[in-house]
């Protein structure tokens, strides 16, 4: 029973540790990639934080970054939770919310689809709790129970 | 003789179907709708669609709605598919692909059988393009919650350093805790279960 106790102290320790490294890691997503380009043809481009870079595998995508395939081009993602997103031509998506932490509950995805096409796969985060993730549009917002779909936008502009 | 007949017959189907998606409103043509599919795995969820103009549920597969939930669902046909969502779902990436690890109880040594499924996982990681690995530790429900996440985050973190040891040294590692919160089987609160006892490999 002693020994018991003394493992939990120990374990106790381990997380007055581990704690103040998580909310670090919250106070900076911007910081921390949440997905990666898996897929590039033609000419595609990540926009984070006002800087632009030329699609390809490999490019992180982060918290509040736009995607945008040109014509003739597409683009695939895959997220941290399995989410996949990808793309057909003259596409722009923007990544507005993606918290994936299970072990604090906290568990969102939302992200805008402005024009073009998009090929949805759901993840971790839709099977943990349908409800936090969304898919908007101009025309409406697409709420997701774990499954595939496809979407497309017509562009108003 | 059949022939010259085939080219009118069809030009009047277009013309009737244009007129009748014309009259019901639906943007079925080149518009903004959403199609559900049948996820990888066979089983077909559900999409819901909200705006001011209405609500639609997808139930079904390949059936299609208009963005503002205006319409009721319609069947979509795969050459409307193709059409539409060919070049989407052609960039579509490779699976994640997902290797479980079970531990030796009460500590963060790998049972023999997991510890042979090593160069497995290397060779799976090694045969994909810009590779990305999660290791996620899980614990199951017994002790504390946050006992549980410091104990995962220790057995996942053995596991990295044995994957890079193994060779993947340049490839995106990203190391995390569920604790008891992300069950592969499901228990109460308070229940031994080595399933739940395990690091998640992905590689992505």
């Amino acid at each position: 029973m002693k020994s018991k106790t003394h493992h939990w102290q120990t374990l106790s320790g381990l997380v007055l540790i581990a704690l103040p490294l998580l909310a670090q890691s919250e106070a900076a997503p911007s910081t921390e990639p949440v997905g990666y380009v898996k897929t590039v043809t033609g000419e595609a481009w990540v926009t984070t934080a006002g800087q632009r870079v030329n699609a390809q595998p490999g490019t992180p995508v982060l918290l509040g970054s736009q995607l945008n395939t040109k014509k003739a081009a597409s683009m695939g993602v895959t997220f941290k939770d399995n989410t996949i997103m990808s793309f057909g031509p003259d596409t722009e998506l923007t990544v507005d919310e993606f918290l994936y932490a299970p072990a604090q509950d906290q568990l969102s995805l939302s992200a805008r689809l402005l024009k073009g096409s998009m090929n949805y796969i759901s993840g971790i985060i839709a099977r943990l709790k349908p409800e936090a993730v969304s898919i908007k549009t101009p025309a409406g917002i697409i709420g997701v129970r774990g499954t595939q779909f496809v979407v497309t936008v017509e562009d108003t502009k | 003789m059949k022939n010259s007949f085939k080219p009118t017959l069809s030009v009047l189907a277009l013309t009737l179907a244009t007129l009748l998606v014309g009259c019901a409103g639906a943007p079925k043509g080149p518009g903004s709708y959403v199609v559900l599919l049948p996820s990888p795995d066979g089983s077909v969820g559900r999409v819901l669609v909200q705006s001011p103009r209405g609500e639609q549920m997808l139930t079904q597969a390949r059936q299609g709605t208009s963005l503002d939930g205006s319409t009721p669902p319609f069947a979509v046909t795969p050459e409307q598919l193709q059409r539409d969502f060919g070049a989407a779902m052609a960039a579509q990436p490779a699976l994640p692909e997902q290797f479980l690890l079970y531990f030796e109880k009460g500590g963060a040594e790998l049972t023999a059988e997991s510890k042979a499924l090593l160069p497995l996982i290397l060779e799976h990681a090694l045969a994909r393009t810009a590779l990305d690995i999660s290791v996620i530790g899980h614990s199951d429900t017994q002790g504390k919650a946050e006992a549980n996440e410091a104990l995962a985050l220790t057995r996942a973190g053995t596991i990295a350093e044995q994957l890079r040891q193994l060779g993947l040294q340049a490839a995106t590692l990203a190391v995390e805790s569920h604790g008891e919160r992300n069950l592969l089987v499901p228990t109460p609160d308070e229940t031994a279960e080595p399933r739940n006892r395990r690091v998640e490999i992905t590689l992505r």
